[in-house]
């Protein structure tokens, strides 16, 4: 049981590249801190790093109060799960969980009943005689797992460990991941590029992009008040849109000619720093649009039609420009009608053009 | 013409002339020296070989040149597939390694292996010979400088060991940097994190990730070295002589070398021919049984 620490840490590679900057981060013990970002943002370096595995240009990394920056990863009192689970092929499942366990020293008795433990939590105690090679994908997965359990880690660092599962049996496994983390009550730190499994599994979640830490929150607080443009269009599926539009001094936003109401909290932030008749981008997520029928909202034209059972996502056109947004599936449209929309104004999102910040912060 | 028919002549096409050029160099060159090899031929023009049954076989294992020479040739194999895979496998790890210069080192290790046996064998006459007292003398350690490597029929073996992993390490070398190349990272990191130290590592990871190569290697080695013949012809020759069981021998005459005389110095071409087959024999059995051991500890993916 441990919190872990990052502070100012920075990897700059021999060719010159930074891979991460500026690294700060506090992680409270029993978390299930998610990194999550575009690929070659720098969250598997940062992992990495916390592991041992690569060392820290600058900064320092705390694991419950001790500097390990120096630390060889074994002395760390970490367990990884590998993108590719990375077991030993030439052992049997028990060995593989036990090989760390018998580098420890750990009595002969003791080893076993962890890994009966471990295997019984993940349900693989059939499979203890065979090698991984006779395991299916998910098979493997949980062995890795039970691997990192027998340790009894202060933390569980994990490095996009679903990505390798077909789509059904990701679902099942982020479940069980988040079961597991309950049961276990050890601090988490799960690296991954998938939004989904950000937004469900993560008790925080840390959106890095170009290896710069962009916002830190809870899953909500990130997809409801993303800090900028980058988090706003990373998180949540279909992307939010963004439109080009200007605050005038009704007050009211003016976008593609048409004006809607402020929501309170956007409008004192303007009053403030009175940021009338200035451009601005409009974030709106698909579902917060709103089809209209008094024909007072922004015209556009359908282009394509997504049917996802309960819902249908409409890919539409204005100006040339393709947004999208979700409604309800009994409406049914087709390719050339024309829609009229309005956003709803709780859920607006103002950015600046320049910092691309929101202006909720 | 049907497709299946047409695929047959193809495959016979491009079969023929390796299967003819095996039949014609190998095959009934084998038989035919296994008929010789009952014979008292002489390869003497005008006298026609006469049929002697296992003679030159009973011959052959009661000859105590023949049965020192067949020791000699599993002392000097078993030693040399010992050091030249040591080395080879300590090259391989110190040249994939992050270090400077790696791949300098790489071809320097591996350039011996491109000089001829013959020329080699010069090159470390001369070494022992010349550079080894030369040393001995300037370090002033007099054991060094009148030190007789080629001389002294305890240590001439030992000279050709050592030349002959100089030559052959660096290529030995190259098919353990390839499978050391090939061990996946994560599992070495994975062991990082389980608490394995370098030894540890080494023996429950990167050893039996490569077992696939120690086949390889443990096959070229112990047949190269049974089959050793140019470096031992420009070292030694065979010599110097020793005494075993009152007996005069040849040193360093191994089974190659051994044969070679046999046949074409003495010209006892039969006798030669009969124990050029039992070598045959023999290293077909220690190298099928090394490489049906090897196999059994590789690992499948």
């Amino acid at each position: 049981m441990a919190n872990l620490k990052l502070t100012k840490v920075n990897k700059i590679y021999p060719n010159g590249f930074q891979a991460v900057k500026d690294f700060e981060l506090d992680i409270p013990d029993k978390e299930f801190m998610v990194f999550v970002g575009p690929s070659g943002c720098g969250k598997t370096t940062t992992l990495r790093m916390i592991a041992g595995l690569e060392d820290t240009t600058t900064g320092d990394i705390y694991i419950g109060d001790k500097l390990v920056n120096d630390i060889s990863p074994k002395d760390r009192n970490i367990a990884m799960v590998f993108q590719n689970y990375a077991l030993y092929p030439h052992m049997t499942v028990f060995d593989n969980m036990a090989f760390g366990l018998k580098l420890k020293k750990t009595p002969k008795d003791e080893i076993k009943e962890r890994i009966m433990k471990a295997a019984t939590i993940l349900g693989i105690e059939m499979l203890l005689d065979r090698k991984p090679k006779q395991l299916s994908g998910g098979q493997r997965q949980r062995v890795a797992l039970g691997r990192a359990i027998v340790r009894k880690p202060e933390v569980f660092l994990m490095d996009e460990p679903l990505s390798n599962l077909d789509a059904k049996l990701r679902v099942q496994m982020r479940t069980e991941l988040i079961k597991l983390h309950n049961d276990l009550e050890t601090t988490f730190i799960y690296v991954t590029h998938d939004q989904t499994e950000a937004m469900t599994m993560g008790t925080r979640i840390c959106v890095i992009n170009e290896g710069a830490i962009q916002q830190v929150a809870e899953p909500r607080t990130i997809y409801n008040y993303p800090v900028n443009m980058f988090v706003a269009g990373f998180i949540g599926a279909p992307q939010m849109n963004f439109f080009d539009g200007e605050i005038v001094d009704t007050p009211d936003i003016k976008v593609e000619g048409c004006t809607m109401p402020l929501n309170s909290v956007l409008l004192d932030r303007v009053k403030k720093d009175n940021l009338y008749n200035k451009p601005f981008k409009i974030g709106i997520r698909p579902e917060d649009i709103r089809l209209e029928s008094g024909g007072k909202g922004i015209d556009g034209v359908v282009e394509v039609t997504e049917l996802l059972g309960s819902d249908l996502n409409i890919y539409f056109k204005i100006n040339g420009n393709q947004y999208i947004m979700k409604t309800d599936s009994s409406k049914i449209f087709n390719f050339g009608d024309k829609i009229s929309i309005v956003f709803d104004p709780e859920k607006i999102h103002l950015f600046d053009l320049e910092t691309e910040k929101s202006l909720y912060y | 013409m049907n497709k299946r028919i047409k695929d047959n002549m193809v495959f016979w096409l491009f079969l023929t002339p390796a299967l003819f050029s095996f039949l014609v160099v190998v095959i009934i060159p084998f038989f035919m020296g296994l008929y010789y090899s009952m014979t008292d031929w002489t390869a003497v023009a005008g006298l026609q070989p006469n049929w002697v049954g296992f003679e030159n076989y009973k011959a052959m294992f009661s000859n105590l040149a023949f049965r020192y020479s067949f020791l000699r040739t599993f002392l000097f194999s078993i030693i040399s597939v010992i050091s030249i895979n040591l080395i080879a496998l300590f090259f391989a790890f110190l040249v994939t390694r992050e270090i400077r210069f790696r791949n300098f080192y790489r071809a320097g290790f591996f350039i011996p292996n491109l000089i001829g046996g013959l020329v080699l064998g010069y090159i470390w006459q001369f070494i022992f010979k010349e550079v080894v007292p030369a040393i001995g003398g300037m370090l002033g350690i007099s054991y060094i400088e009148n030190l007789l490597l080629l001389a002294d029929p305890n240590l001439t073996l030992f000279g050709l060991i050592m030349a002959f992993t100089w030559q052959y390490a660096g290529y030995i070398m190259m098919i353990y940097v390839a499978a050391l190349l090939n061990v996946p990272q994560e599992l070495l990191e994975a062991s990082d994190i389980d608490g394995a130290n370098f030894w540890q590592k080494l023996r429950n990871i990167t050893i039996p990730m490569i077992a696939q190569a120690f086949t390889i290697t443990s096959f070229l080695t112990l047949v190269n070295s049974f089959k050793q013949y140019d470096i031992i012809v420009a070292l030694t020759s065979g010599g110097p002589t020793d005494i075993y069981k009152g007996q005069v021998v040849n040193s360093t005459e191994l089974l190659a070398v051994h044969i070679y005389n046999i046949a074409f110095k003495y010209n006892r071409m039969a006798e030669g021919q009969a124990r050029a087959i039992v070598f045959f024999l023999v290293l077909s059995v220690v190298s099928i049984a090394q490489v049906y051991y090897n196999k059994q500890k590789e690992i499948e993916m």
